[in-house]
């Protein structure tokens, strides 16, 4: 029996009939695969058609919550959205903050399956009684925020959360975003296309009930020892003040910021666009997420433009990776891109592509309506970007991701695309983290470094990683060894961090989280005794179950490569200078580990 | 009473969450004395609490349930009231509100406020000197219409835009 934690029930809607209904959540499905990511992905398993179209009725979208969100327990306010992806044809998913997630706690909703297609665009509104839908072709086209506050408003409710997507998502652009608590992005893989294809325009959630823990006593004081591990980490002030936008430096350091689409690794000009340069000039104030001690988000105003964030991938998208070194410009363009419902790392990556081609003169401009750009222009940067979201001229092509965009050009220019599985890589040149590098070539979603976070690589902390993968070379960013094993280890983590919905920042970027605590942490939590070997065996089990789910979506052992920049082109400079990846030999080492054919 | 610097507050709602578990037992952020509002159209996020406002509108309680404690605190006899709902009816602001059969309203924890060592931004502050009381009087025609949530709403708008004169000022 489930008493504790859980909010106990799921909702399913049919936006085609209008209809909805709750279940109870099934104690023994949901026990190993404890809520949030893992939850979502064995839902898609099990319901989702495998060949259906990522956007059409038949594609299921589900917002997952985990046990412990929205509870005291610090940075545990996440939630995830997992669907089949129209970008990349495979698994689909991405987590956000803010404060949907412990709202929708709050609803008695572990999940919300959302399938069908609505005739008009209308929003939902979820209580713990049930569903309301809501007509709004009035909204068309409104951004995120405008329609946060629209709904806010027309409800006389101001603390009920939206989930919403914008003009990108409605125009069914591949890489659309669903934004929530006005810059909280749901990123990656489109799921805000999956959403504007089933016409529903936002999820608005607002509960009355609470969240019960089994053990309070011994809960409070596991989420106290996590409180005291965030202030008292040695990145806290850094991560206070900059966010991950510390990230710009020190990258930059290691000769591994990509610039000019990771043509280069070092940028010459990264103290005109770093983070510690937001802070100082731009910054206003701290934002947090529900409940966490980080506060490590910031907002800010730099002319007429004012928004949350930047994070470290929007701002080096929008500088470095396009050779641009104004820094006004690439807050401009987070906000813009928040609030069009835009994921900035396949935005930036359709644009970067374009530019280097043009430079090395495989894209002719007329191939492209006449379009000609390079490093750096800002005016045209700022245009493709709208004529992205609103499918205009051949921005209507661009919207399909770079991949597929590529498709349509020569050989040459194809194989300058970073992606792998279809999805953009993130900023961080993988020649000069191999276990990243790996993450990317193995992670379910495509090129994402989130799947595993393997942050411990740069660390330098050898003979922790003698005792924990085995070599002291697991800590030595540029060595290929031992990176399997710390790869299948902070999957692990990653998978139980998102499963839990906590923040990766927290649990693994600080290593705060581990198999101990958040046994601890579960069983106080939800009575359910999760000890630390249960939890890794069924982690393990659970990422079997995402790499069964690919294979269904046809993915195979050829797709978990790198681009070949990273496997055969040196860095010319820097501290990273004549590194590449050896990836066929990591993954080998990886699927050996996992015990995988294929 | 409670000084808030809005300017501060980072929309972490952990003040809300300490003040509904310690006072409940219970985690739902809902049941917090004290709401913080995030307004996303303004950047402004904030707590909205009993101010002690110079007019002690709530002190109009038919049944004679409310008195003011020796801290300022408002102070509800569940023994007399009879969940009329005058008291929410007249705060301008939304400071006090009944839910599930309670009146929330912030009592200062009987002067040891939980909210002010959960807030660590210093956003939330408790001061014992009671000179200052802010009349409410404005507020209190412009919202009369309001439920409890819009009043806050209203009322956190009204100190952002202050606040964003100055950030305007300083930084754009």
């Amino acid at each position: 029996m489930l008493r504790y934690g859980y909010g106990r029930r799921i909702l399913r809607i049919d936006l085609t009939k209008r209809v909805f209904r709750t279940e109870d959540l099934d104690p023994s499905w949901i026990r190993p695969a404890i809520g949030g990511r893992a939850a979502n992905t064995k839902r898609l398993f099990e319901e989702l058609s495998p060949d259906c179209d990522p956007l059409g009725p038949d594609n299921i979208l589900i917002f997952g919550i985990g046990p412990l969100t929205g509870s005291l327990l610090p940075a545990s306010a996440y939630y995830t959205v997992t669907a089949k992806s129209p970008l990349t044809g495979v698994l689909g998913d991405s987590a956000a903050g803010g404060q949907f997630a412990a709202e929708m706690k709050l609803t008695g909703f572990d999940q919300i399956i959302i399938t069908g297609r609505a005739d008009n665009l209308l929003y939902l509104m979820v209580k713990e009684s049930g569903v309301e839908f809501v007509d709004c072709p009035e909204y068309r086209g409104k951004k995120i925020i405008e329609t946060t506050e629209a709904i806010r408003r027309e409800r006389k409710d101001y603390s009920l959360q939206v989930a919403a997507i914008g003009p990108a998502g409605e125009n069914l652009v591949h890489f659309a975003a669903i934004v929530s608590s006005g810059n909280r992005v749901n990123g990656r893989t489109g799921m805000g296309a999956v959403m504007g294809s089933k016409n529903l325009k936002a999820l608005a959630v607002r509960g009355t009930l609470s969240v019960e823990v089994a053990d309070p006593l011994s809960f409070l004081s596991e989420a106290e020892k996590i409180e005291k591990n965030i202030l008292n980490h040695k990145e806290y002030k850094k991560r206070y003040q900059m966010g991950t936008t510390m990230l710009m430096q020190d990258l930059n350091n290691i000769g591994i910021l990509p610039t000019k689409h990771f043509q280069e690794g070092v940028c010459k000009y990264v103290d005109d666009i770093s983070g510690q340069r937001m802070a100082r000039t731009y910054k206003i104030k701290n934002k947090a997420c529900f409940n966490c001690n980080l506060h490590c988000s910031r907002y800010y105003i730099v002319d007429q433009v004012e928004a949350e964030g930047p994070e470290f991938e929007t701002l080096c998208s929008f500088t470095s990776r396009l050779g641009n070194n104004n820094l006004p410009f690439a807050l401009e363009m987070n906000a813009y891109l928040n609030q069009m419902g835009l994921d900035s790392i396949s935005t930036s990556e359709v644009i970067g592509w374009i530019i280097e081609c043009q430079e090395k003169g495989m894209i002719k401009p007329d191939e492209l309506d006449g379009l000609s750009i390079t490093w750096g222009e800002t005016d045209k940067i700022r245009e493709v970007v709208d004529m992205i979201a609103f499918r205009r001229g051949i921005g209507d092509k661009m919207a399909e991701g770079a991949k597929r965009f590529s498709e349509s050009f020569v050989e040459a220019a194809q194989k300058l695309v970073m992606q792998v599985k279809g999805l953009d890589m993130i900023c961080g040149d993988p020649r000069g983290i191999k276990a990243y590098g790996l993450t990317y070539a193995i992670a379910a979603r495509g090129a994402d470094h989130l799947r595993a976070e393997p942050y411990f690589e740069l660390t330098n902390r050898k003979e922790e990683a003698k005792k924990r993968f085995g070599t002291e070379k697991a800590a030595d960013r540029l060595a290929e060894e031992g990176k399997a094993s710390l790869v299948a280890y902070s999957e692990k983590i990653a998978l139980l961090t998102d499963s839990l919905t906590m923040c990766k920042n927290i649990g693994l970027c600080m290593d705060i989280l581990n198999f101990e605590n958040a046994s601890s942490l579960l069983k106080a939590g939800t009575g359910i005794d999760y000890s630390p070997e249960y939890l890794e065996k069924i982690l393990g089990n659970l990422i079997d179950l995402e790499h069964r789910l690919n294979q269904k979506f046809g993915v195979r052992k050829e797709d978990c490569t790198l681009p070949e920049r990273f496997r055969k082109e040196p860095l010319k400079e820097g501290p990273t200078k004549g590194s590449t990846v050896d990836i066929q030999r990591m993954v080998n080492e990886y699927y050996k580990i996992h015990n995988w054919e294929e | 009473m409670i000084r808030v610097d809005i300017s501060k507050c980072t929309g972490c709602k952990k003040c809300e969450s300490v003040c509904a578990f310690f006072r409940t037992g219970r985690v739902n952020h809902h049941l917090s004395r004290m709401k913080v509002l995030n307004i996303y159209e303004l950047g402004i996020d904030g707590p909205v609490v009993c101010i002690q406002c110079k007019e002690r509108f709530c002190d109009c309680c038919p049944e004679n349930a409310i008195s003011m404690g020796s801290l300022g605190q408002v102070i509800v006899s569940p023994t007399l009231c009879t969940l009329c709902g005058a008291c929410e009816t007249v705060c301008p602001i939304g400071a006090i509100e009944i839910f599930n059969d309670i009146v929330y309203v912030c009592d200062l924890c009987g002067g040891r406020p939980k909210c002010v060592k959960a807030c660590t931004e210093g956003a939330i502050q408790y001061v014992t000197e009671t000179s200052t009381h802010a009349s409410l009087v404005d507020f209190a025609k412009k919202t009369r219409k309001m439920n409890p949530d819009q009043k806050r709403y209203f009322y956190l708008k009204n100190l952002g835009l202050e606040v964003r004169k100055k950030w305007r000022k300083e930084y754009a």
